[in-house]
């Protein structure tokens, strides 16, 4: 075995040893020329095998120049070390407090509750191709109340429901004013919704003087109350839950017949009875019915071709279910604190 | 209407209570309770007695074992000589409450622990049996609450009836309804009197003058009476429906009114002038004393009962004093009428009075019912303050009031209208437990007679509504309509509301939504010119407010309000907007229809100062007016506008110096500015605030900016920044559009990035510094010319506005 053999062996491992010491970069690049430089330790022993025999110098320049490509190896996976070692130093001196706050501008605005509902109930009818209509706030009695089949004596007419303006108008009452005023002069089948803001003279924890509804009406050659029943539910299933469970209980309005109330079963409780839905399971969701033929005809529509339902539902208790606000005032007292919330 | 169950049970044997309850509510009945009346034992529940064996300790004391539904059996000692294993008894745990309101404890009686009670009826305050405990039916439901199962302490069912459904408001009224929910007989009440005095019609005459007003009218007599207290039983059965106890004679004509829905009214005989009665409009001014211990002065419009002198009666509303039965009356006149439902209505809401009378004949009570009411009250008034009843009654008759007595009602509409496949059949037996009785015509068609006392029942719909409530409407398909496809568009004006809430709510503002009243001192404070149109409103006749009786014609009062109201909330940021109709009361032509006000859709949005709140690193001050102003100029672009903000046409509110209007091809869409410091002192406002207003109609109307690609360079930019020092009132704006001019087509855009005056500048100099770049489409700008320009654009504006450079 020759001397050089043992040399390359005792060279490299020295090599690797202080190129693992080797603290910086600077430090590695003087390590390295003084194994691999022109006159490092490895070119010394090369210049040494002039004098060995053929073979024998074959065999160590081979040993050599892989020793050379070993040391090279470590070298550069010293570098790569030292360059992460020294990039981790300075993203670690570039660190933020993260705990400071977030920056305020722009600071996102907020959707009124109601508008929210809205939009999520438009949403849903203009899926369904019904389109929107709009009216006045203040409306003629006939708009208001005569063209919908109540009569002049009918309780809802009372002064202390209905806000009247001098000159014989009143705040609407309800949205319905805009099922007449669509309806009249246009010739079915159509659809629509009626969203809008309504007023009734009434201020309790629970009533506030004005309100909002969405109204909807189908008018068409066949269109039935099972009709109406499935696009309340499939309705109900879209604003509130796919396991919304409707119930349809008869009752009376002058504009429509048959006529019915919906509930839906309360979602919080689960049916079981809670204060939210005053322990009776259900909540009223709204009125629905068969468009009375008096109002069709009022409209000039033939009652005896044409049918359609009818629909109304408030929009701010949807909103107070849906945020967990305890009062409707809450939602026009324009409080920021509770609108930012939304 | 409320009545006792058990007093309903006398007319139909009812059903469960809760499923009593639920079928009401489903068959078009409101607000539906059936509630105890008696003490309340809803904690005292049914318990068994497991074993029973004598106490150690003593004699006639026994030790129970009682279980009572959940948890553990517990040992009780008991004094009761009857009790014994295997009972139901009723039982109170520790810790119930007992109807005197103490609350069971725990006790050791001679030394055995006793873990509650088990009741007796007198204990319960049920009857004063005392010697014993109360002992259940064997098949009593363990752990249920003692009301559900014992009759002992009576219910009040209390059903809510829509105004079609007068009919159902009496005792036979709901009675029919259970048999029409759940089947059963029906048992009426005994009506024929003993009539053995002498004939009615020998002591007075009765005249309808109003027969439009009046279909029927019948008197009937009963000499003798004496008026007293009525039986305990009375008493409580009209105690129950919510009516107090008069006398005899008058409790018996409340009690015929709940149980037929037929009112009474009982005049003392013997204080009505000249044997007569008249039905006949009061004389305008006419005076009637009524029984509330009011003076009323009548109207013309009133109708009344009379005899031949004055008023005594102010029909179908509530009797007259003069004519009152009291102690001494002993000779008696009942009167049983059908007075038109809008004549009663009138004078009840003239009056604001609603009686148990009012409230049946408003919702128009059974034109048939009149005479039977009558002989049931001559009766009762007989069995319980004894007299005489006359022979026979008096009756006079009006005009027939339009009733629809039959209805040929399709089966196949029915079906085509719910949505069902109900045979004829199904149908028929349907409507006939409502009464209504059904022949068959032909193949599709029932012919349907109306019972009188369903005047609700008009028209063919009416009766499809009675086969659904009956039928259940919950048993009616759920299914989806059919029909054409059409395309929706929505109306454009909604469109750009929801378009303006979006930008808005981008830009950080937040929506609210406020009532539409207003104050006039409000409108006034914002000093508008005479001849502005929002200066005059519609005026509400019954605000709620008394001080607010104003319709908005301006969203400012609204949002300056409520920024203030949120000063005082101590709030360091408001910054909000509104979106509301708003009413002109100037006569301009409104597009709802001649008589109304128009409206239109304003948009308000307001930001104050903001207080500067601990941030660890404070934002740029920048005044308020350019803080909307960017807003402003943002909501216009995303709703496709190009905006102009000319210092023109400024609203008074304003700071005359700190505003500008918004203008969008020409015309005047809204404005913008800082309020002007009177107004914001008259809203309270103690921080600086900039509002703008946006018609968001003026603005629908105007053609959008349609958005144009146009091409982008790929040649390199060049950059040059400049500032020039001009006199401090100098517009920049007209700065930057003269160098804009100047510079030509290949200065691609104009900034200006700061302003500056102070240190170095003269006094009444500022200096602006402008970023200009420069870029062609087609090559690269060579250094020389845009020196060249810019050399062109120094010399402008040092000729032009006196610039010099910096």
């Amino acid at each position: 075995m020759p001397a050089g053999v043992d040399n390359l062996e005792r060279l490299e491992e020295e090599a690797c040893r202080e190129i693992a010491a080797a603290a910086s970069l600077q430090a590695l690049t003087e390590v390295r020329a003084r194994y691999l430089g022109k006159k490092g330790s490895v070119a010394e022993v090369l210049r040494g095998i002039g004098d060995l025999a053929g073979d024998q110098r074959a065999r160590i320049g081979q040993l050599a120049n892989s020793a050379k490509r070993r040391i090279e190896m470590v070298v550069s996976e010293r570098r790569r070390a030292l360059e992460r070692g020294q990039r981790d130093r300075t993203l670690g001196a570039e660190r933020l407090d993260i705990t400071l706050p977030g920056a305020e501008e722009p600071r996102a605005g907020h959707l009124h509750p109601v508008t929210r509902v809205f939009r999520d109930m438009v949403e849903f009818f203009t899926s369904m191709g019904f389109s929107i209509e709009e009216g006045p706030e203040v409306e003629t009695e006939y708009h208001s109340f005569e063209a919908l089949n109540i009569p002049k004596l009918h309780p809802a007419r009372d002064e202390q429901d209905t806000f009247y303006v001098e000159g014989g108008n009143a705040l609407r009452p309800h949205t319905s004013n805009v099922q007449i005023r669509t309806m009249t002069g246009r010739t079915p089948p159509f659809r629509f919704i009626a969203p809008g803001r309504v007023y009734r003279h009434d201020l309790s924890p629970r009533h506030y003087p004005m309100f909002h509804q969405i109204e909807g009406f189908l008018v068409d050659e066949r269109v039935t109350f099972a009709d109406l029943k499935g696009v309340l539910h499939a309705f109900g299933r879209h604003l509130m839950s796919d396991d919304i469970e409707l119930r349809f209980r008869a009752n009376h309005f002058p504009f429509t017949e048959p006529s019915a109330e919906m509930d839906y079963g309360c979602l919080l409780c689960e049916r079981k009875g809670c204060g939210i839905c005053s322990n009776s399971g259900w909540i009223e969701w709204g009125g629905c019915g068969m468009i009375h033929p008096q109002v069709l005809e009022n409209c000039g529509i033939d009652p005896d071709r044409y049918q359609g339902f009818a629909f109304g539902m408030g929009v701010d208790r949807t909103a107070l279910l849906r945020y967990g606000i305890p009062d409707i005032r809450l939602l026009f007292e324009g409080d920021l604190r509770v609108l930012e919330q939304v | 209407m409320r009545a006792s169950l058990q007093w309903l049970a006398e007319f139909i044997d009812l059903p469960a209570e809760a499923n009593l309850v639920e079928r009401l509510t489903l068959g078009g009945f409101e607000d539906v309770e059936i509630t105890a009346t008696g003490p309340d034992l809803s904690e005292i529940r049914v318990g068994r007695v497991r074993e029973c064996t004598q106490h150690p300790n003593a004699d006639r004391l026994s030790v129970c074992k009682v279980e009572f539904g959940d948890g553990e059996p517990v040992e009780v000692v008991c004094g009761a000589p009857n009790v014994a294993a295997d009972q139901k008894i009723a039982f109170a745990a520790v810790g119930t409450k007992l109807p005197d309101g103490t609350v069971l404890k725990r006790a050791k009686i001679r030394g055995v622990v006793s873990s509650g009670m088990i009741c007796s009826s007198r204990e319960l305050e049920l009857g004063d049996d005392h010697d014993g405990i109360l002992v259940l039916d064997p098949d009593a439901p363990l752990g249920a609450p003692l009301p559900e199962v014992i009759s002992g302490s009576d219910r009040e069912l209390e059903v809510g009836i829509t105004p079609n459904r007068g009919d159902a408001a009496s005792l036979i009224g709901l009675a029919r309804e259970i048999r029409a929910l759940f089947g059963g007989d029906l048992r009426a009440p005994e009506t024929d009197p003993p009539e053995t005095g002498p004939a009615a019609a020998d002591a007075i005459r009765v005249e309808i003058e109003a027969t439009d007003d009046c279909y029927r009218y019948v008197a009937r007599i009963v000499r003798g009476v004496r008026a007293g207290p009525s039986p305990g039983w009375l008493v409580a059965k009209l105690a129950a429906s919510g009516i107090r106890s008069i006398n005899n004679v008058v409790d018996v004509t409340n009690l015929v009114l709940l149980e037929f829905g037929q009112p009474l009214h009982a005049f003392d005989l013997a204080k009505l002038r000249g044997g007569t009665i008249k039905v006949r409009r009061a004389v305008a001014g006419e005076k009637l004393a009524t029984l509330d211990g009011e003076a009323r002065e009548l109207s013309a419009e009133d109708l009344v009962i009379a005899d031949s002198e004055r008023a005594i009666a102010l029909a179908g509303v509530m009797g007259g004093a003069n004519t009152e039965v009291g102690d001494a009356t002993t000779d008696v006149l009942i009167e049983s009428a059908h007075f038109h439902p809008g004549r009663v209505r009138l004078a009840a809401k003239r009056y604001g009075i609603q009686t148990e009378a009012s409230y049946r004949f408003e919702r128009g009570v059974d034109r048939l019912g009149v005479q039977r009411a009558a002989d049931r009250a001559a009766r009762l008034i007989a069995e319980l303050a004894g007299g005489e009843v006359a022979t026979g009654s008096v009756v006079a008759k009006g005009a027939a009031p339009t009733v629809t007595e039959e209805i040929r009602f399709p089966t196949d509409r029915a079906n085509k209208l719910l949505g069902t496949a109900l045979s004829k059949q199904e149908m028929a037996a349907l409507l006939e437990r409502v009464g209504v009785r059904c022949a068959s015509s032909d193949a599709d068609e029932l012919v349907c007679a109306i019972p009188s006392h369903r005047i609700d029942l008009q028209l063919h719909q009416d009766l499809t509504e009675e086969v659904a409530r009956i039928y259940g409407y919950d048993r009616i398909p759920v299914t989806e309509p059919m029909g054409l496809l059409r395309g929706v568009e929505r109306p454009r004006l909604w469109r750009m509301a929801e378009c303006s809430r979006d930008a808005l709510v981008a830009a950080g503002l937040i929506e609210c939504q406020t009532l539409p009243f207003l104050n006039a001192d409000w409108l006034a404070a914002l000093q508008l010119d005479a001849d502005d149109p929002r200066g005059r409103a519609v005026r509400l006749i019954n605000p709620i407010r008394e001080e607010e009786p104003l319709l908005r014609t301006t969203l400012l009062p609204s949002i300056l309000r409520l920024v203030q109201q949120n000063r005082s909330r101590q709030l360091g940021r408001i910054e909000v907007f509104e979106l509301a109709r708003l009413f002109r009361a100037d006569g301009a032509p409104s597009r709802w229809g001649p008589s109304l006000p128009e409206e239109s859709l304003g948009l308000a949005a307001a930001i104050a100062e903001r207080e500067e709140r601990g941030l660890w690193e404070a934002p740029t001050l920048l005044p308020l007016f350019f803080k909307l102003k960017g807003i402003a100029k943002k909501l216009l672009d995303q709703l496709g506008y190009v905006a102009w903000f000319p210092s023109a046409s400024l609203p008074p509110y304003l700071h005359p110096g700190a505003a500008a209007a918004i203008e969008v091809g020409g015309v005047v869409v809204g404005s913008i500015g800082e309020l002007h410091p009177d107004v914001a002192s008259a809203f309270g406002l103690d921080v600086g605030c900039a509002v703008m207003e946006l018609d968001l109609e003026g603005l629908v109307v105007l053609p959008q900016q349609q958005v144009r690609f146009h091409k982008v360079s790929r040649q390199p930019s060049v950059r040059r920044d400049l500032a020039v020092v001009v006199d401090v009132e100098q517009p920049a704006g007209e700065v930057i559009e003269a160098i804009r001019k100047t510079g030509g087509k290949d200065l691609i855009s104009v900034e200006l990035f700061d302003r500056y005056a102070g240190k170095g500048i003269a006094k009444g100099r500022t200096s602006l510094a402008f970023r200009l770049v420069f870029q062609r489409y087609d090559r690269t700008l060579r250094d020389e010319e845009v020196t060249k320009t810019t050399d062109r654009i120094v010399k402008m504006l040092a000729h032009r506005f006196k610039g010099e450079l910096r």
